[in-house]
């Protein structure tokens, strides 16, 4: 029987809120539109899914030959700079799609940066002709799939790192070549983990509006946005999501099962590491080769052209307040960490002592949040708040509360809140389980309550991995772009906001000093867990 | 109110419809005896103990420790308020605190039992002298026993539980060990129940072997008593010490009873219960009770011979096809080989003959 207790409310109060965004947009997608919808219809909406599908198709391809090869390499050769690769790839998680797409437009732009570089080296010339100029679909493309690529990486290479060479060994055994073992052996046993990476980036690809914006291309998430902000339609906006939440609910769906599948592949008893086997001359060069050119063109370039402009154009040095940029950013990661981590501990820990079916069922309806694209929690947010708002005013005399959620500090953690409770929650929870129950009955039999127990036991347990959830939640909000560009406060920037604002404006080289700050910071965060992240077991 | 030190009333321990015991009796009479719990895996052992320790609730009975009720239908002291160490199976140390941490965690409660040994006694009686700055990822399953064992007894309880104590531990230390636990238990005069699936540790720890099978708890007795006199075909079987032959009653009259078997003759000793004369009977028949001769005129084939280090234990067929096991020292002058005869000693004589 279920104990209706606190941790019982608690964990149904964060379920409903979580399950917020996805009950406004089911709700909405019945209730009446304008004629704007209609007409998108009949025109755009079409172009708004084929582009959707072109774009996922194209870095669903990329993302799994730059993330599965380079994981393949680096798994099981030595070459020069192997052990540095292992961990630079992921630094690619440090520059989101948009600041990609600001470098991708700069460098082949006419006049850009490799015109520059062009005319430095061989004297002037109209360089403009031979420089090949990305479409929007393609610079999109690109850009989305060097920001992403580095999720199939980590899964693709912690999947064969925990590879047992035994298997391998069998397969040399009996009689398999390299390439043979390579396909007949590693990949299929590798599959879930690859398949989990590639949804995740799916997932990402389709909750991608940043890059997208900047590149012009109408997506849906660009329609969700066009019609809240350009017609005004929350209900038209609000369908086009529920189109596309199917879409990325399928995939999360994918991925968990994925997930559940790989691991299988753990290593138990008997596991071997794997002996990497030391490549020289062209093979040796192919591999350094292949690693540099990812590293290069998803970190290394970006980051050359955010530098390159800001030193090109000093003045936005002083005219960008970007103490306070800093201090904004600083004020919500910490607000944002200090409430997920918070109730995360309260409702893991709870659902750890009730040990109640029904709490488990909530607290795992209460992640789904994460899988929802920020844009559409935003513009649902907005719908559910303002309906509220409306049905406030209209059975009380309160006025309207709009404020408290739309456009607030508040509003803002609450979103970040829905949308990153699910990492909180599970990074807390997956270090949760590995403390055995038998660790809290061995501390009451020895005289400690429940809450010394907490004290004593659980929180010195989890206090590294508290540390690393703040650092992963900071890294997202960091580079999180639609949630706090629709729900901030008017004149409250971030690196992101600031970034994409001066970019929409056409001013990408201010957009550069906001970008290389974010870069910094996500770095260094990616740098302080790099050992975590690369030690994942899928 | 219960006269024992520790005692179980008609207790039904419940975990899972599979994983439950049903009205178990047992009493504790003087403080500072041990019991072993021996059972097949998963047969509601480790649940009594959870139930004892207070982890688990009693479906139904009661549990009184020195004088005081602890478990009942109404009544559930919390386990932190009992002073009962349990020692887990998988010996549950904390993590993210060193082992010399761990084993000092158990002095939160030390003013429970007026022992007079200290950490460095416990320490140096397990053998962990050598990994108290390691952290428990970093020792064998065997120390981290020894551990959760050092920090059970740091908590000075009035009752200590054992579940499957010594499972981990090398066989060369385990009877060292053993004996030094065993040795320790009496000399502080602790009152401790130790479950466990082998029957030579029941037998060789305890003063008293409870033996649960098919979720009662069959025999409670002292171990020799448990081996010898099994008191029933089921805890007979599940001991496995023997074989079962088909006898018939001769005599059960006189002081020494008389059992026929159509090919090993004549059979006398005590029965333990009695039966009607020319009744036929199961009795069992364990490697110790045959002797080797030589020069017998009662020679059987061999079928089997296993070395056991410092026995062989020969496995003889009948014509009625059974097959009896017998002890033979290892050190024995000839061996046989599989297919000859071997001789038995007669007239046969056991001193306890278990028959159902």
């Amino acid at each position: 029987m279920t104990k209706y207790n606190i941790w019982f409310f608690s964990s149904l109060f964060v379920a409903s809120i979580v399950a917020l965004p996805i009950i406004t947009i089911f709700f909405s997608f019945f209730s009446e539109t304008s004629n704007y919808f209609n007409v998108l219809k009949n025109t755009f909406l079409l172009d708004y899914v084929s582009n959707s599908f072109i774009i996922l198709i194209s870095v669903l391809s990329i993302t799994f030959l730059l993330g599965v090869i380079s994981a393949y390499f680096i798994s099981f050769y030595e070459f020069p700079f192997c052990n540095f690769f292992s961990w630079a790839l992921i630094l690619a998680f440090a520059i989101p799609g948009y600041i990609f797409a600001f470098s991708i437009i700069a460098f082949f732009e006419n006049y850009g940066t490799a015109y520059s570089i062009l005319t430095n080296f061989f004297g002037e010339y109209n360089y403009n002709l031979h420089i090949p100029k990305l479409d929007g679909l393609t610079g999109s493309i690109i850009a989305i799939s060097f920001s992403l690529f580095p999720y199939v990486y980590v899964l693709t290479r912690s999947s064969f790192f925990f590879q047992s060479n035994n298997y391998i060994e069998v397969g040399q055994n009996l009689g398999l070549t390299e390439r043979e073992t390579l396909f007949k052996i590693i990949l299929p046993s590798a599959r879930p983990a690859i398949i989990a990476g590639l949804a995740l980036v799916a997932m990402e690809c389709l909750s991608d509006f940043g890059t997208v914006s900047i590149f012009s291309v109408s997506t849906l998430t660009t329609g969700i946005y066009n019609s809240w902000l350009s017609f005004d339609d929350l209900n038209s906006a609000n369908q086009i999501s529920f189109i596309l939440l199917i879409f990325v609910l399928t995939l999360l769906s994918i991925e968990i099962y994925s997930r559940k599948e790989a691991k299988y592949h753990q290593p138990g008893r008997g596991y071997k590491p794997i002996n990497k086997i030391k490549l020289t001359g062209k093979k040796s060069l192919l591999a350094f080769s292949f690693c540099f050119l990812v590293f290069f063109i998803s970190f290394i370039f970006p980051v050359s052209q955010m530098i390159y402009w800001t030193l090109k154009f000093p003045k936005y040095i002083q005219d960008i307040n970007i103490l306070k940029i800093n201090l904004n950013t600083m004020y919500l990661v910490g607000l944002a960490s200090f409430v997920l981590v918070f109730i995360s501990l309260f409702i893991n820990y709870g659902s750890r002592i009730s040990k109640s079916k029904i709490l488990n069922y909530l607290t795992n309806f209460s992640i789904s949040g994460y899988a929802i694209p920020g844009v559409i929690l935003a513009v649902a947010f907005i719908t559910f708040f303002s309906n509220l708002s409306d049905l406030i005013n209209d059975i009380s005399s309160i006025g309207s509360t709009k404020k408290l959620f739309i456009g607030s500090i508040f509003g803002l953690i609450l979103a970040y809140f829905i949308r990153f409770f699910s990492l909180s929650f599970n990074g807390i929870k997956s270090s949760y389980d590995k403390i055995n129950s038998s660790i809290d009955e061995s501390a009451y039999l020895l005289g400690y309550s429940k809450i010394k127990t907490f004290s004593k036991i659980h929180i010195p347990y989890l206090k590294n991995n508290i540390i690393l959830i703040v650092v992963l939640i900071s890294l997202e909000i960091i580079k999180e772009l639609p949630i706090t560009m629709i729900l901030r406060p008017f004149n409250f920037e971030t690196f992101a906001t600031q970034a994409y604002v001066y970019a929409s404006q056409d001013l990408l080289e201010a957009a550069a000093l906001p970008s290389l700050f974010l870069i910094s910071w996500a770095t260094i965060l990616i740098i302080f867990s790099s050992k975590y992240i690369l030690s994942q077991k899928n | 109110m219960s006269n024992c030190f520790f005692e179980i009333k008609d207790g039904n321990f419940v975990a899972s419809e599979k994983n439950k015991v049903n009205n178990v009796n047992l009493q504790i009479k003087e403080k500072g005896e041990i019991i072993s719990l021996l059972g097949p895996s998963g047969v509601g052992k480790t649940t009594i103990l959870r139930t004892i320790a207070g982890l688990q609730k009693l479906s139904s009975g009661e549990i009184f420790l020195k004088d005081k009720l602890i478990s009942s239908n109404h009544t559930h002291t919390d386990p932190e308020k009992r002073n009962i160490a349990l020692s887990f199976q998988d010996n549950s140390l904390f993590p993210n605190y060193k082992v010399i941490d761990n084993i000092n965690f158990g002095r939160k409660r030390s003013n429970g039992n007026g022992f007079s040994y200290e950490t460095e006694d416990i320490i140096k009686l397990l053998h962990i002298e050598s990994i108290l700055e390691k952290f428990p990822h970093q020792i064998s399953g065997g120390e981290a026993q020894r551990v959760s064992l050092a920090r059970s007894l740091m908590s000075k309880p009035d009752l200590l539980l054992l579940d499957e104590p010594f499972s981990y531990i090398d066989q060369n230390l385990k009877d060292e060990i053993q004996y030094s636990v065993k040795k320790l238990l009496k000399k502080i005069n602790l009152t401790t129940i130790i479950v466990t699936h082998d029957s030579y540790e029941a037998f060789s720890l305890a003063d008293r072997c409870g033996i649960i099978l098919n979720q009662e708890l069959k025999q409670y007795d002292v171990p020799y008593n448990v081996h010898h006199e099994p008191n029933s075909l089921e805890v007979a079987k599940f001991l496995n010490k023997g074989v079962f032959v088909n006898v018939k009653v001769n005599n059960n009259d006189c002081a020494v009873h008389s059992l026929q078997h159509e090919e090993l003759g004549e059979i006398k000793g005590k029965l333990l219960k009695t039966y009607p004369a020319g009744k036929s009977v199961k009795l069992l028949l364990q490697p110790e009770d045959l002797i080797h001769d030589d020069q017998s005129k009662l020679q059987l084939e061999v079928v089997d011979r296993k070395f056991r280090g410092t026995n062989f234990i020969y496995t003889l067929k009948t014509k009625q096809g059974e097959h009896i096991p017998v002890f033979v020292h290892s050190h024995h002058i000839h061996q046989h080989e599989k297919a000859e005869k071997f001789g038995i000693k007669t007239p046969i004589y056991i001193d306890h003959l278990v028959c159902f």
